[in-house]
């Protein structure tokens, strides 16, 4: 260590500073010396230098403050007549002197305000321009999952037929065998709540759609229309014993869908399933052309990323299981061996099943 | 051979820029040199060594140096820079006119004038000096393109003096003494002094006292304004305002003062903190203006100011005498810089003497 480097300056400080919290803490350093040491000098406003700080509070005291000059000379001899000619010279002047004073003070009082208004609207036209961007944002957020699409149409040419959907959600039935408070998350026209009570089990649904909502409560079905996530944040720890959830994933963006199996998590008491279940895009076809039918999906979701999601949120005995087959497959009826193995494979890939679900539980 | 004239508004006796004209002049007469200061108003105590300034007028001639030392503005530079010589100007730098505005608006307006007219006669200067890298800066910002860094010139010799018995007698069974040294002024914060005693006493030692060394003859109203203060705040019997004091009660003053304690805004050099160190005084100091370039290490520079950190860090020295050794041996280096035989040398180059 060298002479120069004999003190260390920024440990001192930190020193300082350390004595500085332990006399607060001992209450020494209190409201009492805190008032101290903010007292004004007396005997006038305070120091030019510390009202820059504050330039517009400043500002408005000095603009209420009256100027005085005071003309008389203190010299001796020369003192009255230098007193006398400064009088005179005021008075020649005082209207030339008032007119400007008029001036500026309009000016000032202009300026001030000016300046308040600025410091309250910290730039030119931010309201509107903050208006624009938020208006984009908004059209940006809705163009991107085609929100302006005709929606019947759309429902009509492609949505699946409900007795297929609930065949599709049988085998997931035994799942919730004896529960009584499983959440359909995206519960749409009702299928999978039907599908509950028909088997005796208590289920509700959430869904964004408000008709479809009103369509299941006519139905008699437990639903009501909310986000999927503030609805989730909205339940008390343990609050369910079982969720489903079909076709809700691939319009989620990633971070949303994690936030919503993080709740997940938080809600389901222990032992409870969870399945989720959204298209396959292991099949070629799917991840191709299918699940692009719908403008509103933001990307297909392999599964063994969803398992991860599953995994890394806490859930246990996580598997995943693939439904709905394709409609049309290669003929695998050939003799060579090879090429059949071969056809096979390739049917695996474009022509495998359309939708998987992943399925886990709360761990005990 | 060169003569070499100095010209300084007003010299006065103890002031740290008249110091440096005199010393100056002295050296230059020891280098051979005819050498004369001359200022408008000179104040008594220096009158034998001080010319009239209306004589420079008749006595420079065109081979001749002519130093103008410039701290405020004055309407005889315009006058001097037509003169035919070299043309020095030695910069001891402003106080920014925001310190005086409300206060004193004469020393406002004096400062507004005095750095407009810094600028208006830079093309008429041969050579600018900045009695530190600040004041350099602050030249060369004003619009000087032929600058250099000169530190003030002190004649160490003129501290060798005895204490006045008096201050020493008075003080010498006082309890901690805070100290600080330099003209009432509002850049100085003389005003966070006073309530960094009363800190001082409220949270590290009722005893203490604070000494304001400087005169307040130029500042009245801020003068009064602190005294108000010192009262408001139950300290007028803890803190003493010496107004002028002669060299031994200055070296009086830093024998008994416990610890140097700066909290000004603004300083161009300040010569204080060379003088606590010559006399063995731990420093405390704000990093303001040229403060921590003049301090090099040898005190305790805060980064911001906080009265409350002021004490505590004054309270850490008089406490630790291992720091107060430390900071002691780098102010021995320090002074060597300011070493009168080394700035007279770098002085006497700069000015190609």
């Amino acid at each position: 260590m060298t002479e120069h480097d004999a003190v260390d300056i920024d440990a001192l400080v930190a020193e300082v500073k350390e004595r500085v919290r332990r006399r607060r803490a001992s209450g020494a350093y209190g409201a009492e010396v805190d008032a101290l040491l903010r007292t004004p000098l007396p005997g006038g406003g305070p120091l030019h230098a510390d009202r820059l700080n504050d330039p517009i509070g400043a500002l408005e005291d000095v603009l209420g403050t009256e100027y005085y000059y005071d003309p008389r000379s203190r010299r001796r001899w020369l003192g009255p007549v230098i007193t006398i000619a400064r009088r005179g010279l005021m008075w020649l002047l005082r209207w030339w002197i008032v007119g400007m004073q008029e001036r500026q003070e309009r000016v000032n009082e202009l300026t001030l305000q000016a300046l308040r208004d600025l410091s309250e609207r910290p730039s030119p036209r931010f309201g509107e321009r903050l208006g624009e961007l938020e208006r984009k944002w908004r059209r940006h957020t809705e163009d991107e999952v085609a929100t302006t699409m005709r929606l019947r149409p759309f429902a009509e040419r492609f949505s699946g037929d409900p007795a297929t959907i609930r065949a599709q959600a049988v085998p997931f039935v035994p799942l919730f065998k004896g529960r009584r408070r499983v959440l359909d998350l995206g519960s749409g026209r009702g299928t999978f709540l039907l599908l509950m009570r028909d088997e005796g089990i208590g289920a509700y649904g959430i869904d964004r759609d408000r008709d479809l909502v009103e369509d299941s409560v006519s139905q008699g079905l437990e639903a009501v229309c909310a986000d999927a996530e503030e609805h989730l944040r909205s339940l008390p720890d343990r609050g369910l014993d079982g969720l489903f959830s079909a076709h809700v994933a691939e319009h989620l963006e990633p971070g949303t869908l994690i936030e919503i199996i993080r709740q997940a998590r938080r809600v389901l008491r222990p032992g409870s399933p969870i399945v989720m279940a959204t298209p396959n895009p292991r099949t070629l076809t799917v991840g191709a052309h299918t699940f692009w039918l719908d403008p509103s999906h933001r990307k297909p979701i392999p599964p063994d990323l969803f398992q991860f999601y599953l995994e890394s949120e806490g859930f246990v005995d996580i598997r995943v299981t693939t439904y709905a087959e394709s409609g049309q497959r290669l003929s695998e009826d050939v003799p060579d061996p090879t090429v059949r193995r071969n056809v096979h494979l390739l049917n695996e890939t474009l022509f495998g099943d359309r939708d998987y679900a992943v399925i886990g539980h709360a761990p005990a | 051979m060169t003569a070499i004239h100095q010209f300084h508004p007003t010299l006065a006796p103890g002031d740290a820029i008249s110091n440096h004209v005199l010393a100056l002049a002295a050296r230059a007469r020891e280098w051979g040199h005819e050498s004369h200061a001359y200022a408008v108003d000179v104040k008594p105590g220096v009158a034998t060594e001080v010319l009239p300034y209306r004589r420079l007028f008749r006595a420079v001639k065109p081979e001749d140096l002519l130093v103008l030392h410039f701290s405020m503005g004055h309407e005889v530079f315009d006058q001097l820079v037509k003169l035919e010589a070299r043309k020095v100007l030695v910069y001891h730098n402003i106080t920014p006119p925001r310190y005086f505005v409300g206060i004193n608006p004469h020393a406002s307006a004096h400062a507004q004038m005095g750095l407009r007219q810094l600028q208006a006669i830079a093309p008429r200067i041969d050579l600018a000096i900045g009695v530190s890298e600040f004041n350099r800066t602050d030249l060369e910002r004003a619009g000087y393109r032929n600058t250099a860094r000169v530190p003030i010139l002190i004649d160490w010799k003129m501290y060798d003096v005895a204490p006045d018995p008096e201050v020493l007698r008075h003080w010498e069974t006082r309890p901690t003494l805070l100290l600080f040294v330099g003209r009432i002024s509002p850049h100085k914060r003389q005003d966070e002094l006073i309530r960094l005693l009363g800190y001082y006493r409220r949270c590290i030692d009722p005893e203490a006292e604070l000494v304001l060394v400087g005169n307040h003859r130029d500042q009245p109203q801020y003068y009064e304004r602190l005294t108000a203060l010192a009262a408001q705040l139950g300290l007028a019997d803890a803190v003493t305002f010496t107004g002028s004091v002669s060299t031994a009660e200055l070296v009086a003053f830093y024998q008994i003062g416990s610890c140097f304690i700066s909290l000004s805004e603004h300083e161009g050099f300040a010569v204080p903190l060379l003088e606590a160190m010559r006399f063995g005084r731990p420093i405390v100091a704000v990093d303001a203006a040229a403060v921590g370039e003049t301090l090099g290490g040898a005190g305790l520079l805060l980064p911001q100011r906080d009265v409350a950190e002021a004490a505590e860090a004054s309270s850490l020295l008089l406490e630790r005498a291992d720091l107060r050794e430390a900071y002691q041996t780098k102010a021995t280096a320090r002074l060597r810089d300011f070493d009168t035989e080394v700035i007279a040398r770098q002085t006497r180059e700069a000015l190609a003497l």
